[in-house]
């Protein structure tokens, strides 16, 4: 049996993984704050007896495509979008610290300032709680103040302040729950020219063409490979065929 | 199954799930203090095909890893509570909230729920009522014999009768503040009720501690932004064309498989 078949096999399967990718990217091309995942493959040859000519192809480790998406003003006090490279410091499920662009942010009853998905957003000392307010307000670099329930307008303080980071994007790396976190674990200390604007939502970075052209590429290699696979099997077939006139 | 096509599947679904929220929203741009909605998205689970860094062996480490990203969700649906234009009706009764609160409303039931549409009329015990008939809480009675009513920018409500020149005070609005007033739900009818994430209801007279006054002879316009929402509803058309041009393009690739190879 030719190897080249297998060979052709992981061609395909990889293709159809990194098509998985560009589809969970088109459809997060609405999701607040997403960047968009990119995939790589490497070919690892096959070593044994005899030479080498076998090389499978493996996917490499998926990146995170970091480009900035366009700023939406939506007008609401809470919702606060980050200039420039940084992150809004957040909860992640396990208590460690991790970091998001997508910065809807909401009130719970209890006072506990979350993202949508309910992640707490994080201040230099823990979980950011802000008290009943008639008004809210972020500031650019990130301090919160509020006008608190039942006071005059005048009576506006400050509460806390949202912890913004910024790593350098090659230590981080995104969970399973889409936010990112260092790739060694540990914290990010607080960056002071990290600034968010409030009233504005950062859109997903997704490409829409960028997308759809990766989207045809994609389709195309996998025929090759399954063509490829086709060529094999007629290969195989003419063989076949000789060995049994002979 | 194959996750490129439930992927794109989830973009299909959430971006139909935008577009009623938009529906929705441009079907009430003539609706009384109605408070615009909107879809957060929010990405699902990543799937690990490979756990990058697990070990090969007790010494070495994968160098590569994949995961794949299982596409997207609609998280919630928020509302704005930005406020909306004030239109002038010069009805008495029609009163608008410039600022926070909201008007506390007795349903049929007992329990209270609350609006900002203040087009309020009389029922024919001369309670304020709303349109559908829910009286204002807490009780204001207009005397059949009051010639006109002035509600103030602070609640209070007085009436004028025939033949005196004396005004009656009979009664005060009280507006209602919520420390997340995302977490109220909405029930129809231009009415919200309190949920367990909206915290418990802090009532007060318009004009203080942070509530804003009222104003008489107005109504507060619903605040959906037409051009926003056809904006958005073009870019939610495209992404739900593109998710389904991937899907197409999967099956497509599935297909190619399935004829070629038998």
């Amino acid at each position: 049996m030719d190897r080249g078949l297998f060979i052709s096999m992981t061609g395909a399967k990889q293709i159809m993984q990194a098509q998985a990718v560009n589809n969970n990217n088109i459809a997060n091309a609405s999701t607040t704050g997403f960047r968009a995942d990119t995939v790589s493959f490497a070919s690892q040859p096959i070593y044994g007896p005899g030479y080498a000519t076998r090389v499978n192809a493996v996917a490499q480790d998926n990146g995170v495509d970091f480009s900035e998406g366009a700023l939406q003003s939506t007008g609401s006090s809470l919702d606060i979008a980050v200039n420039g490279p940084g992150f809004i410091a957040v909860q992640g499920a396990d208590g460690q610290e991790a970091y998001t662009r997508a910065g809807a942010l909401k009130i719970t009853d209890s006072g506990a300032v979350t993202t949508t998905s309910g992640q707490a957003v994080l201040s230099d000392s823990g979980p950011v709680q802000v008290p009943p307010a008639s008004s809210i307000t972020i500031g650019s670099d990130g301090t919160i103040s509020v006008v608190p329930l039942g006071l005059a307008a005048a009576a506006q303080s400050q509460v806390d302040r949202i912890k913004l980071v910024n790593p350098s994007i090659k230590t981080l790396k995104k969970g399973a729950d889409g936010l990112f976190y260092l790739a060694a674990g540990g914290k990010s200390p607080t960056d002071e020219t990290v600034h968010v604007s409030s009233g504005t939502l950062e859109t997903s970075n997704v490409n829409a063409a960028k997308s759809l052209v990766n989207m045809i590429e994609l389709q195309r290699m996998y025929e090759f490979q399954i063509k490829s696979m086709n060529s094999t099997d007629t290969n195989e077939q003419s063989a076949e065929r000789m060995m049994l006139t002979s | 199954m194959n996750v490129a096509l439930w992927a794109a599947k989830t973009g299909l679904d959430a971006q139909n799930t935008q577009m009623a929220v938009i529906a929705n929203n441009l079907a009430n741009s003539n609706t009384t203090g109605f408070k615009a909605d909107r879809a957060m998205f929010q990405d699902l689970m990543y799937q690990n095909v490979n756990q990058v860094g697990s070990q090969s062996t007790q010494n070495t480490q994968n160098a590569t890893g994949l995961s794949l990203g299982t596409g997207v969700r609609i998280a919630a649906t928020e509302k704005s509570y930005l406020q909306g234009s004030m239109l002038q009706t010069g009805g008495s009764l029609d009163l608008a909230v410039s600022g926070n609160g909201l008007f506390q409303i007795t349903m049929p039931d007992g329990t209270l729920a609350y609006t900002r549409d203040g087009s309020f009329t009389l029922d024919a015990q001369g309670n304020m009522v709303t349109a559908s008939g829910y009286p204002l809480s807490p009780a204001i009675t207009i005397p059949i014999t009051a010639q006109s009513v002035t509600v103030g920018a602070d609640g209070t409500v007085t009436t004028t009768t025939a033949g005196t020149s004396k005004t009656t005070t009979i009664g005060q609005i009280q507006l209602a503040n919520f420390v997340n007033l995302q977490g109220l739900m909405p029930i129809g009818g231009n009415l919200l009720t309190e949920s367990a994430s909206s915290g418990s209801p802090q009532v007060g007279a318009p004009g203080t501690n942070g509530f804003g006054t009222l104003s008489q002879g107005s109504l507060e316009t619903s605040n959906v932004n037409t051009v926003t929402e056809l904006v958005n509803m073009i870019t939610c058309q495209r992404a739900y064309e593109m998710n389904s041009k991937a899907i197409s393009t999967t099956d497509q690739m599935l297909q190619y498989l399935t004829q070629n190879l038998s």
